[in-house]
Order: structure tokens, then C-alpha cells, then sequence
């Protein structure tokens, strides 16, 4: 691995940081990143630095990062004019990292100044993330250059997912609707320019990264599509890869030499890409968060899918949503029919949707679930909650809780409804298990996790 | 045309059967040995829309359709001023599906290979999957799944399959092909297709 991407670990996991550009106004990005830092869950040094003050929250102030010497890591907000002789002085100070928030390069033609600035990160062999970007997020050392206050952006709790993302805009809102839902991140990464570290660089460090699970990805463009096809497709192997790729409406040339110059415009590249290196690529923003929340659960074995509700409507849309999917029901054993009958009240029937029928309390999920965890026939299973009716309870919660956790086999919990239903969502996927809106959306994800399974050869049909 | 022909037979295309003549004898010739139905093509430096001056002519069935289309299109020759090289003999195709195969050199991500089926339903439905080169058969056998159109390929309402051992080695010949020889763009378009096997009718492309 080049130095730059081990360097890397210097921007996640740093004993000190420097703020080059903090502010003591709290709506100046060096205000708001420092203010993030010392009210974080950041442990290491901290070290403002600005000519213009001496102190910041409590901390020294430094006229400069010479005035103070070597950081592991420094965050720079200054104006982009002067940022590649910043770097030029952290580099003979021998610091390692750089998070370069600052805009102001070629996004805006300055395209000189940001060679110079790619120059002089590597003659020292630093890595930089940036610039014009949002920077990183890690949930577990609390590095956090994300300049949004965490007030207005909640940052989410520490988990197996990290994202890469071209855009600072889609990257936070992605991050707050995340948090929202208590999916758990390892870490962010918002590249922006990609001056020195692309994406690619950022998906070969994630790689390595322990406490990466899964991994999602968000790009408008790269620069070397052959590579990223080449490190997508031997990563996805390992963790699942979710990516979303916008800037799609570029046709092909009307001027092309061939029929099929004309029809194929670049973005049908990318989707021969994923397409082949088997990445699992979302439509949108609600796909993408659909998407990579199955990936906790465990890779199905089989195809069937065991639909269990409490209310048939519902049971009737998902079934119908898995037929026109491509997707299969199970067809259930002999022995589980009889141990369902055993178990249901005598008036309902056992089918596939298994429906509960409206009076079904918790107790009730969890013997119908403990018999289709054990029937061979049975992939997955959705198991549909209309938490509104009377026999509902809070304890339903740590039956699905138990059903995802024992990780025999992969479940989805939809619940459809207002806000009594999304607090029941959000405490079950805090708890690791995913929830869906709607029975397309759940769905559709696992319909991506079925080819994903089948692509590891976990899934053999 | 000729030297196309040539380069893609050396790439392991194999072409409907054709020969060159000079003559109306010669054509004949050749239409005796590759059998008919023909088409005849005119060979010029001159002609690029070659139909608009009535250098094609297609379901020439005999001795006698070869004779009035020869002389059609020597005259029509003369008539647009348009020098003849030759006129290419060929066997007409079979009567089947029409496949699209395309291939690109995109910018960032190489070669790439496109597939489709002819008609409304590449130029309407855009119903079209597409991969990078190098590509495996399997690869061509997710490509014709991904398309919406695949029950055609496949076989529906009562009709077999279609060939499709010969749409893998065709792809896999136009991917190794665009790679040995730098090609830019290429269009196999149509290559028609029945249970039997597929004809190349028509291709171009440029380096």
C-alpha cells in the first residue's frame, strides 16, 4: 500500500490535531470544526491555530503550526490562496495528514493552485483528503472535520458501515438520515476534489480498516475507471459495496461513428462496471439507504422467503412485490405446517403468508419465527408488523431483536405507518435489525441481498 | 470493404460466403458456387450511402434477377458518375431475430461490449446491457437475462431458442478484436439469428 493510504491512519486515528484557520466565531467552519472537536468524543491534543486570536474555548492559540511543532493531523479552513504553503510548512514539520475543507481551487479554474498544493503534499509523502469537502468522520476515535454543527446534522452511532462520497451535500444528508435511524458507521469519507487521495485510495484503505463492514460509495465521476472497476471487484468479495452513481443523464454523442456510440453514453460504462464486478448499485438516495442496512444480517442459503404478518393486506402487497421481483416464497416443510398448526389459533390457516391474524401478540411472532428459523425451506424471512393494532406490544421488539441477533438467517421487519410506527423502526434499527416503510422497499433490498448471496456462492440456486 | 472483410475473418469472424466480381460472368460465377438467394454490393471508393445510388441489391434468386440487377446497378453507376471496383457477391442471410452488437472504447473504463435487439426495442425501449472487455461467456449469458426483450433470445410463445452459442463466441470475437486491432467503435448491426445459427449481415467500425 503506497504511503499516502497508510497515512491515512494518521487522519482517523491521530494523537493530535491541528485546526489551521479555528475561529472564535461559532458559524466560521474553523469555529464550528474546532467546537466539534473539543465537544466531541475526540480524546487526543488539540491545537487551534490563528494569528488573529490567543485563545479558542479554553485552548492556546497558535499564530501558527510552527509556533507549536509536529501534529498527527491537521485540518485546514483557511482561504485556498494560502493553503499550499500550509501544507508546505506541515510537511517540514512532518506532519503526516491533511483534511483540506477550504474551496476555492479548480471547482472555480484555479487549477494552478491546487497543483501546487497536490505538489507539496507529495513531496512529504502526506495523505490529503480533500479538497473542498466535508473531510472524515470516525465514530469510534471521534475524529470529526465534518463542519455542520452537531446540533443541525446528528452523527451516528459506531458501526460496521463506511461511506465514501463525492459530494459534502449528499455525504451529510446520507449521514443524518443514517443517525436518524441508529445505523451505525465506522467512518466517513467526503473527498471532494479528490486532489491527492480519490476514491480509490479511500476503498483500498477501507479495505485494511477492522472495523469496516460494508461499504457505501457515492460518485459523480472518476478519473480512472479501470482501476476502480479492478478494486471494486476484488473488495466487494470481502465487504459488500453499495454504490450510488449520479451525473447519469449524459447520452451518447448523436455525432457517433456507431449505432452504438450513440446509444452508449458513459454512464453505461460505470453500469457494465458494477454490472460485472457484481456491486450492488442503488437507483437513488432512498435505495441506497435501503441497501446497505441488509448487509448486517446473515447471506441466505436458499431461496424461499417466509412472509409473516399480523395483518393480510399486507401479506398480499409482499407477496406480490416477491413475485414480480423475481423473487420466491418457500414452500414449507411438512413437519414445520404441523408445528405452526400446533401453535396458531385454530381458526387461522398455515400459509404462505403465514398471517397471525390481527389478535397475534409478541409471544406469538416469536413461535412462528422459532419454527421457520428451523425449517429447511426458509432463505429469509420478512416478517410484516402492523404495530398499530390493540394485541401489540413493546415487547415485540426484542423478539425481532432475537430473530436478527441469533444470525440463522436473514430477516427484514416491514412496518408501514406514522409517527408510532417510525419510533418502533428507529428502536429495532438501533438494535441491528433492518426495518423498511414499505413491503417494495424491503423487498428490493433483499432482493440484492439474494444476488449478492448467490454471487458469494453462499446461495446456491 | 474488402480489407474489413479480410481483418475481421482473420479475428475469427466467419462472414456469409462472397466473392468478388468484375463481370456479370464472374458474379455469376460466384453466385453459382455460394448458391442463391444473393445480395450484390457495390465495391467503390466513391459511394458511402451506397443504397441511395443503387448499390444494393438484395433476394437476387437467379441467373435472370442477377443479369437485370447487374445491369441496374453498373448503369446507375455510370449515371451518378461513381467509379466501380468491383461487385461483392454475397449470401443472403437467414431469416431470424435481429440482434445489435456494438462495441466502444470508453474514456475511463476500456473496451466495452453492448447488446440488444434490433428494432423498437434498442431504439425505443433502449432494452440494452452492456459489459467491459474482456468479457466470458457467462458474461454474454447475464447480458441476454438482463435484457427485458430476453424471451425472444431464449424462446417464447412456442419458438425455440435462438443460436445462442454462436452470440457467445460472436461477443467474445468482437471483444478480442476491438483489443487486438484498437478499435474505436464497432457495430455488428443486425446480426440475424434463428436456432440454427447467426449471420453476420453488416458491420463497421473504426480504429
Amino acid at each position: 500500500m503506497a504511503t499516502k493510504i497508510k497515512n491515512l491512519n494518521y487522519i482517523f486515528n491521530p494523537k493530535s490535531i491541528a485546526v489551521i484557520g479555528a475561529s472564535q466565531i461559532e458559524e466560521k467552519v474553523g469555529g464550528v470544526v474546532l467546537g466539534n472537536l473539543v465537544n466531541g468524543k475526540y480524546k487526543g491534543k488539540i491545537i487551534p491555530v490563528n494569528p488573529k486570536y490567543t485563545e479558542i474555548l479554553g485552548l492556546k492559540c497558535y499564530s501558527s503550526l510552527s509556533e507549536f511543532g509536529r501534529v498527527d493531523c491537521a485540518i485546514i479552513t483557511t482561504p485556498s490562496a494560502i493553503v499550499p504553503q500550509i501544507a508546505e510548512e506541515c510537511g517540514k514539520l512532518g506532519v503526516k495528514s491533511l483534511i483540506v475543507l477550504s474551496g476555492g481551487f479548480g471547482e472555480v479554474g484555479n487549477k494552478d493552485l491546487e497543483t501546487r498544493l497536490r505538489n507539496a503534499v507529495a513531496k512529504y509523502e502526506m495523505a490529503l483528503i480533500g479538497v473542498n469537502c466535508l473531510g472524515v468522520l470516525d465514530t469510534k476515535t471521534g475524529v470529526d472535520s465534518i463542519f455542520l454543527p452537531m446540533h443541525k446534522l446528528q452523527r451516528p452511532p459506531a458501526g460496521g458501515v463506511a461511506f465514501i462520497t463525492q459530494s459534502g451535500a449528499v455525504g451529510s444528508s446520507v449521514i443524518d438520515m443514517v443517525a436518524y435511524y441508529g445505523v451505525g458507521v465506522s467512518k466517513f469519507i467526503s473527498y471532494g476534489n479528490a486532489t491527492n487521495l480519490n476514491e480509490i485510495d479511500c476503498l483500498e484503505f477501507l479495505e485494511q480498516d477492522s472495523e469496516t463492514k460494508q461499504i457505501i460509495l457515492y460518485i459523480e465521476g472518476t478519473k480512472d475507471g479501470k482501476r476502480l472497476y479492478e478494486v471494486m471487484k476484488r473488495i466487494n468479495r470481502k465487504k459488500p459495496i453499495v454504490v450510488l452513481k449520479a451525473g447519469r443523464a449524459e447520452k451518447g454523442s448523436k455525432a457517433a461513428f456507431s449505432h452504438t456510440g450513440n446509444l452508449a453514453g458513459n454512464y453505461l460504462a460505470y453500469k457494465a462496471a458494477f454490472r460485472q464486478a457484481k456491486i450492488i448499485e442503488a437507483e437513488n438516495l432512498d435505495e441506497l439507504f435501503d441497501f446497505i442496512k441488509i448487509f448486517n444480517q446473515p447471506l441466505p442459503v436458499t431461496g424461499g422467503i417466509a412472509v409473516l404478518t399480523n395483518g393480510g393486506g399486507l401479506g398480499i402487497i409482499t407477496t406480490d412485490a416477491i413475485e414480480s421481483s423475481g423473487l420466491r416464497l418457500a414452500d414449507f416443510s411438512a413437519r414445520a405446517n404441523n408445528t405452526l398448526k400446533k401453535i396458531l389459533p385454530p381458526y387461522a390457516s398455515v400459509n404462505n403468508p403465514l398471517d397471525l391474524i390481527a389478535d397475534a401478540k409478541p409471544e406469538l411472532y416469536n413461535s412462528a419465527v422459532e419454527v421457520l428459523m428451523e425449517d429447511a425451506t426458509v432463505g429469509a424471512l420478512i416478517i410484516i408488523v402492523l404495530f398499530q393494532v390493540p394485541a401489540m406490544n413493546e415487547s415485540i421488539i426484542e423478539v425481532l431483536e432475537r430473530a436478527s441477533g441469533d444470525r440463522r438467517k436473514p430477516i427484514i421487519v416491514i412496518g408501514v405507518g406514522g409517527e408510532y410506527v417510525s419510533r418502533f423502526r428507529r428502536e429495532l434499527e438501533r438494535r441491528g435489525v433492518p426495518t423498511y416503510g414499505s413491503p417494495q422497499a424491503g423487498v428490493a433490498a433483499l432482493k440484492k441481498f439474494f444476488e449478492y448471496s448467490k454471487f458469494k456462492g453462499v446461495l446456491k440456486e | 470493404m474488402l480489407k474489413d472483410f479480410q481483418l475481421l475473418e482473420k479475428n475469427g469472424f466467419e462472414l456469409l460466403p462472397y466473392g468478388v466480381g468484375k463481370t456479370f460472368e464472374e458474379c455469376a460465377a460466384i453466385a453459382k458456387k455460394i448458391k442463391y438467394p444473393v445480395a450484390l454490393k457495390l465495391i467503390s471508393p466513391d459511394a458511402t450511402h451506397k443504397t441511395e445510388v443503387g448499390g444494393v441489391k438484395i433476394g437476387v434468386n437467379s441467373d435472370e434477377g442477377l443479369c437485370v440487377a447487374y445491369k441496374d446497378m453498373v448503369n446507375s453507376a455510370k449515371k451518378h458518375k461513381i467509379k466501380i471496383d468491383g461487385i461483392l457477391v454475397q449470401k443472403m442471410a437467414r431469416k431470424g431475430i435481429e440482434l445489435i452488437i456494438g462495441g466502444k472504447l470508453d474514456q475511463q473504463f476500456g473496451h466495452m461490449i453492448v447488446l440488444g435487439l434490433g428494432g423498437i426495442y434498442v431504439e425505443i425501449f433502449r432494452d440494452i446491457s452492456a459489459r467491459l472487455c474482456p468479457i466470458s461467456a457467462r458474461d454474454v449469458d447475464e447480458m441476454i437475462a438482463e435484457l427485458k426483450s430476453h424471451p425472444l433470445i431464449t424462446g417464447a410463445r412456442g419458438k425455440k431458442a435462438i443460436a445462442i452459442k454462436d452470440v457467445r463466441k460472436i461477443m467474445l470475437s468482437t471483444c478480442k478484436f476491438m483489443a487486438r486491432e484498437k478499435i474505436k467503435e464497432i457495430d455488428i448491426n443486425p446480426l440475424i439469428c434463428d436456432e440454427k445459427g447467426c449471420d453476420i449481415v453488416d458491420v463497421r467500425f473504426k480504429r
